[in-house]
């Protein structure tokens, strides 16, 4: 091995243990600690309680299939709904701001003001947002909205710049030379030069927005989070383990379609698909069978 | 190689116009980014020339072009542009600078786009005049089959269609294109010097363009700029 990686790894290991020892007072807290994880895990959080998939009993329903009246759809479906406004509300506020902030459309001083503003927004993750919100217009799921939007802008905005600054120059100075203007070149340049990382960055925001919008339910501010918070609270683990599961079944589908729907999204996907049914698929998947298909013929 | 040929035999507007007024004068320039790539350029460039630039690799013949196109500011002396209005410059950059996820025809309308006032909204439509006349251009130029097709996924000659009828349908005073005839095959060449030959005689727009390949470049110009020892030198046309 590299001499030089090998001290790397070695100081890196000697700074890890004394960060650790520092901040753990007592070992012998861990003493034990895997026994009492497997005892919570084998009888308290299963088996799960799937009652949360059932009707609600003595709450008002318009649908005549139960699971719509649960408590686990409408927490899902109201942590979605949270995820969806707060995506676009904050690729829309966000996008303009990574303009400015974008160095090869911008002169520094502008873009390192939009940068600063895109940083305070980040630098506060959104359940303190959502602490704030909570505290100035009280609980529920425009709260949870509000912080989740502020983080998107920061963070979408830092990828959109950054995206931004990546495309070819030589489209840019085309336009500068012909004459457009700056906001031509941005709605006709910028834009569809960086739209697949855009689309990209939107989808990606939107599972973010997801996951995290369960998390926000713990400080009040709507969604899935207020149903576990609340088994939490009452110890009522088997029912938050169904709402874990529920949450973790919802991420890796929503992180399926996004995937699916990216593959349409790069330069490989200019393609023809083969089949109707292969719009399902990633690009390089159906690009695959499309390829065995001509093979065989 | 049996190409067609501009006819550059005629006189060069700047030889003959003593009073017809210089589109861009240079005075005394010095060109390069941190030290001069080509130093004391002092000369003229008139409304009809067709300028080749001619030099070895790293000589600074796109620095100059850049410079022409007013990307990067001369490092000393006074570059006079008597006409550098919206739209009235065209540029062809080596790489085509064709904005690739977008159709061929979108490329093509952000020329027509010039034409309009800065003041005209980006969201409105081009206009059905302009539209007809970029049909009629690209009509000329055989672009037709591949109007909505993303650049990326049309062949090198193509785009260099379509980033000439970018150019061409500003109806610029200038044209700026740089080595826009590399990578191609001859009979891809002859086409497009026969293209844009016609065009420019139409629409009397001025050339500037920075050859490697010395026949071509003799081909179309009528007034040969030769860059070596950090020099520009005006060449006669044999």
């Amino acid at each position: 091995m590299n001499k030089k990686l090998l001290t790397a790894i070695i100081v890196t290991s000697i700074l890890t243990f004394l960060a650790l020892d520092d901040i753990i007072v007592d070992w012998s807290q861990i003493d034990g600690s895997f026994g009492k994880l497997y005892i919570f895990f084998t009888q308290d959080l299963f088996p799960p309680d799937w009652s949360i998939l059932s009707a609600e009993p003595g709450i008002k329903c318009s649908s005549e299939v139960g699971f719509f009246c649960s408590q686990a759809w409408k927490g899902i479906s109201e942590t979605i709904k949270m995820a969806f406004i707060a995506t676009i509300l904050g690729f829309v506020f966000s996008l303009p701001i990574a303009s400015l902030a974008a160095n090869n459309l911008y002169p520094l001083p502008v873009a390192m003001a939009a940068r600063i503003l895109l940083a305070s927004l980040r630098s506060l993750p959104s359940i303190i947002w959502a602490l704030i919100f909570t505290i100035a217009i009280g609980f529920g799921p425009f709260s949870g909205v509000l912080a989740m939007t502020l983080y998107t802008i920061g963070y979408l905005g830092k990828l959109q710049y950054e995206a931004i600054e990546g495309i070819a120059n030589e489209p840019l100075e085309a336009s500068m030379a012909m004459g457009l203007t700056k906001s031509e070149r941005f709605i006709f340049v910028v834009i569809p030069e960086s739209s697949n990382h855009l689309i990209s960055q939107l989808l990606f925001m939107f599972e973010y927005n997801v996951r995290h919008g369960t998390v926000l339910g713990l400080v009040g501010a709507g969604g899935i989070g207020q149903y576990i918070d609340t088994n939490l609270k009452f110890f009522v683990y088997d029912k938050a383990m169904a709402f874990l599961i529920v949450i973790f079944v919802v991420v890796v589908i929503i992180d399926i379609l996004s995937m699916i729907i990216r593959s349409y999204v790069t330069d490989e996907s200019d393609f023809k698909r083969p089949k109707w049914w292969t719009v399902l698929l990633p690009s390089n998947a159906a690009m695959k069978l499309h390829r065995k298909s001509l093979k065989k013929e | 190689m049996g190409r067609p040929k501009f006819d550059n035999k005629v006189t060069s507007p700047s030889e003959v116009a003593v009073d017809l007024e210089p589109i861009i004068r240079f005075k005394n320039i010095d060109i390069g980014y941190n030290k001069p790539l080509v130093k004391n350029i002092t000369t003229d460039i008139y409304p009809g020339d067709r300028i080749a630039i001619i030099g070895s690799s790293g000589i600074g013949k796109t620095t100059l072009l850049r410079t022409i196109a007013g990307l990067i500011a001369p490092l000393s002396g006074v570059i006079e542009n008597v006409s550098t209005g919206r739209g009235e410059i065209g540029y062809i950059p080596q790489k085509l600078g064709l904005v690739r996820h977008s159709s061929a025809m979108s490329n093509i309308m952000l020329g027509a786009r010039t034409r309009r006032s800065k003041l005209y909204p980006p969201f409105l439509g081009i206009g059905e005049d302009l539209r007809k006349e970029a049909e009629t251009l690209i009509i000329k130029l055989g672009l037709r089959e591949v109007l909505d097709e993303p650049v990326r996924i049309l062949s090198g000659g193509q785009q260099r269609r379509v980033a000439i009828a970018r150019s061409l349908i500003q109806k610029p005073k200038l044209i700026l294109a740089d080595e826009f005839l590399g990578e191609l095959d001859v009979e891809n060449v002859e086409s497009i010097i026969d293209i844009l030959e016609k065009q420019l005689t139409q629409i009397g727009t001025t050339l500037v363009m920075v050859e490697h390949q010395e026949e071509i470049a003799r081909n179309i110009a009528n007034r040969i700029w030769r860059i070596a020892d950090n020099k520009l030198v005006e060449e006669e046309i044999k």
